[in-house]
């Protein structure tokens, strides 16, 4: 009987310190917890929790219209460790011809990313399918949003400049806003907002460089400003104390939109902060969001203290669909193209000339026609 | 007596200070950590954070496109010229191409030496890759101020790229040998756009495919019509009567064609328009052309093209001697 009894009390005693010790071990040899690639369903459901819309978003401020309806799925993430900080990328999009192509070519580098939330929004009162369908496919975490810019607010050639609003403002405040909403300013929730236009060029580093912004970080664009490339002026204390433009360099934040990046918790914190929509002069959009939220000396140079270019501001040519249609003209816009080239002539004299250069007509290079054409004989 | 009692107790004593410590491990594993002190570390949790990224990034590359062995090989052959958007094309078509297993891209640069620019940049993409360079003599350059149709580009840089690719093909043995033999070829200008389904639906091609390709001649889109899967004609807004009015990025070769026919070659005095026609007349004929992208009723790739970026002010730096600095690659 002692016997029993001394061997109990021995296991009553062992088990309790080889229980501590084992668990020990296990918070000291494992402080984060890396995926396993059959965990990624785990994680996007609870990043599904955590970003679906509760109830519909119900506008407060006057500028920014109710939106209908939003749609936000997480599927087969390409890389995602809940220890890094999330970049939520706002790109605001439209229709044209192009749309399709730069959406894709972003969607290929998005890609490369790990941690990524995409929040796409359309220039559309609709959401429309092409996109739907280019979201669903792409194997993106994303957030499809759309607002529609009010005609005759839409930037226009001619009359009224201080009623345009830059295009695309009200569709980033539109992101800004659901990040408001969906994100509460939770412990822990770190991230980065970065504001991309659809048809930049992003190099994977600028990814990476981005992520680890405290407040504001900023770095050089190509192809910006008239130059080669735009960047912030660097002081020998490694802060930004001035602007390498040429265009209007005293401006508050002279930078483009691809060149910033700001910390989420920070866009949280001040709820306040948007892109103003009306009575902002050319380049000063980024400024209109920034003061609001830093000032100078809180930005953080990246990209090797402004040295590299990672970012370049590429504009697709608008392709002349000529050839559409019978006649080759119900394409409105070719005419109003032809028109600004012949230098105001009017369309009266166009069509002369076309029909005295006997059915060829050869155009500048910069309208991107890079044929010789004749009328299509049907 | 005493000492049994004081064994007791000790024995007692013992198990509840350890019960006690499980309990307390117990509740610390569901509290939230007080982060306070990790502050002071910030440095030392982001270069921690940083290395694991890395491991992802690693673990992207490897995964995906390492299991993908046993499919036929694509060579891209991408013709390049030196220009300020160039590095910027050259990176977004790299990350198109990274998604895409068993590719080659052949980058063949007009110019006389290769350039440090593009050696950097492909090193650094983690694409397998072959760099060429080839420069096109002056007579068929454009010159300034030229309409870039005049001329046809590229024609010289395709064919270096052939020329390599023939090499390559009769140099090897083995292994290799087999796997050329289901290889594809295809030409993929710098600055169009290309979506990941096209290269699937390229990497089986017996002879010659084809596909719709957007944003080309003046339309939406430019095509060929298949009717009973065979193409009988082509939907095209300029000159239909081209033997293959077809854009570049529109139909992909199989290498075994282009080493059984040494002679094929892009003519580089063809005619604006002429050029594919050039180099697949000697190839095939049009009913053994191989419909693709649901026999071409689907766009999977669009002929975009780069603006060229507005200088103006960069001129008028350099006039006065204070350019941006020409260290910083753009």
């Amino acid at each position: 009987m002692p016997k029993r009894k001394d061997v109990l009390a021995l296991i009553l005693i062992v088990l309790p310190w080889t229980l501590l010790i084992t668990l020990w071990h296990q918070r000291a040899g494992n402080p984060l917890l890396p995926i396993p690639r059959d965990n990624r369903t785990g994680t996007s459901k609870a990043h599904q929790r955590s970003f679906r819309l509760q109830k519909p978003c119900l506008s407060e401020n006057k500028h920014i219209p109710e939106v209908t309806r939003m749609k936000s799925i997480h599927s087969r993430s390409p890389a995602w460790s809940n220890a890094l900080p999330t970049l939520h990328i706002i790109t605001p999009t439209y229709s044209r011809p192009v749309q399709k192509a730069e959406l894709t070519r972003l969607a290929n580098t998005l890609l490369h990313v790990p941690n990524l939330h995409w929040l796409l929004v359309e220039d559309s009162a609709q959401k429309t399918p092409l996109v739907s369908r280019l979201l669903e496919n792409s194997r993106l975490n994303y957030t499809h949003l759309n607002v529609e810019t009010p005609p005759n607010l839409k930037v226009q050639r001619t009359k009224f400049r201080n009623a345009r609003i830059p295009r695309g403002t009200m569709q980033r405040n539109l992101a800004l806003r659901w990040l408001r909403a969906n994100i509460g300013p939770r412990l822990g929730q770190s991230g980065v907002v970065y504001f991309a236009d659809d048809d930049n060029t992003y190099s994977l580093e600028l990814f990476e460089e981005m992520r680890w912004t405290h407040k504001a970080s900023v770095w050089p664009v190509a192809f910006v400003g008239g130059l080669r490339y735009e960047s912030p002026k660097i002081n020998s204390q490694g802060k930004v104390s001035g602007w390498r433009t040429v265009f209007d360099p005293r401006r508050p934040f002279a930078i483009d939109m691809a060149g910033f990046a700001v910390n989420l918790q920070l866009i949280l914190s001040k709820p306040q902060a948007y892109f103003k929509l009306k009575g902002v002069k050319g380049g000063y959009q980024e400024s209109s969001l920034l003061q609001d939220l830093v000032t100078l000396s809180d930005l953080e140079p990246k990209a090797d203290n402004c040295t590299k270019v990672l970012v370049w501001h590429t504009r697709t040519e608008r392709p002349l669909l000529v050839n559409e249609g019978k006649k080759g003209f119900t394409d409105g816009r070719v005419e109003e193209l032809l028109h600004n080239t012949k230098k105001k002539k009017k369309r009266r004299s166009f069509r002369f000339m076309w029909t005295k250069k006997t059915d060829c007509i050869l155009l500048r290079e910069d309208l991107h026609i890079h044929t010789v054409f004749r009328m299509p004989q049907r | 007596m005493r000492m049994r009692l004081k064994l007791k107790t000790v024995f007692v004593l013992y198990f509840m200070v350890s019960l006690f410590g499980l309990l307390y491990a117990l509740m610390q594993l569901g509290q939230r950590c007080d982060c306070r002190d990790h502050e002071q570390s910030k440095d030392q949790q982001i270069s921690q954070l940083k290395g694991e990224l890395q491991k992802l990034q690693e673990h992207i590359k490897t995964s995906e496109l390492s299991k993908k062995t046993d499919v036929p090989r694509i060579y891209v052959i991408t013709p390049t010229y030196a220009r300020l958007v160039q590095k910027a094309e050259l990176t977004r078509l790299s990350h198109t191409f990274l998604h895409v297993p068993q590719l080659h891209w052949i980058v063949v640069e007009d110019a006389p030496q290769q350039t440090q620019l593009v050696s950097d940049f492909l090193s650094a993409s983690g694409l397998t890759y072959t760099h060429l360079n080839k420069l096109t003599p002056k007579e068929r350059k454009l010159q300034e101020g030229d309409p870039n149709w005049l001329k046809p580009r590229g024609a010289e840089q395709r064919n270096e790229g052939l020329r390599w690719l023939r090499w390559m093909g009769s140099t090897v043995h083995g292994k290799e040998a087999a796997a050329l033999e289901e290889a594809v070829v295809y030409f993929a200008d710098d600055d169009n756009t290309y979506s990941l389904q096209l290269f699937e639906e390229m990497r089986y091609t017996y002879r010659v495919s084809v596909w719709p390709v957007g944003l080309v001649g003046g339309m939406k889109f430019e095509r060929p019509v298949v009717e009973d899967g065979k193409v009988v004609r082509f939907h095209t807004g300029w000159r239909p009567n081209r033997p293959f009015p077809i854009d570049m990025a529109g139909f992909a070769v199989s290498l075994r064609l282009v080493l059984t026919n040494k002679e094929a070659l892009f003519d580089g005095d063809a005619q604006m328009g002429f050029l594919e026609s050039s180099f697949l007349q000697h190839l095939v004929t049009m009913d053994d052309l191989e419909p693709k992208a649901d026999l071409c009723t689907k766009v999977l790739v669009w002929h975009t093209r780069t603006e060229k970026p507005k200088m103006k002010r960069e001129e008028a730096l350099l006039k006065q001697g204070m350019g941006s600095d020409p260290d910083v690659e753009v």
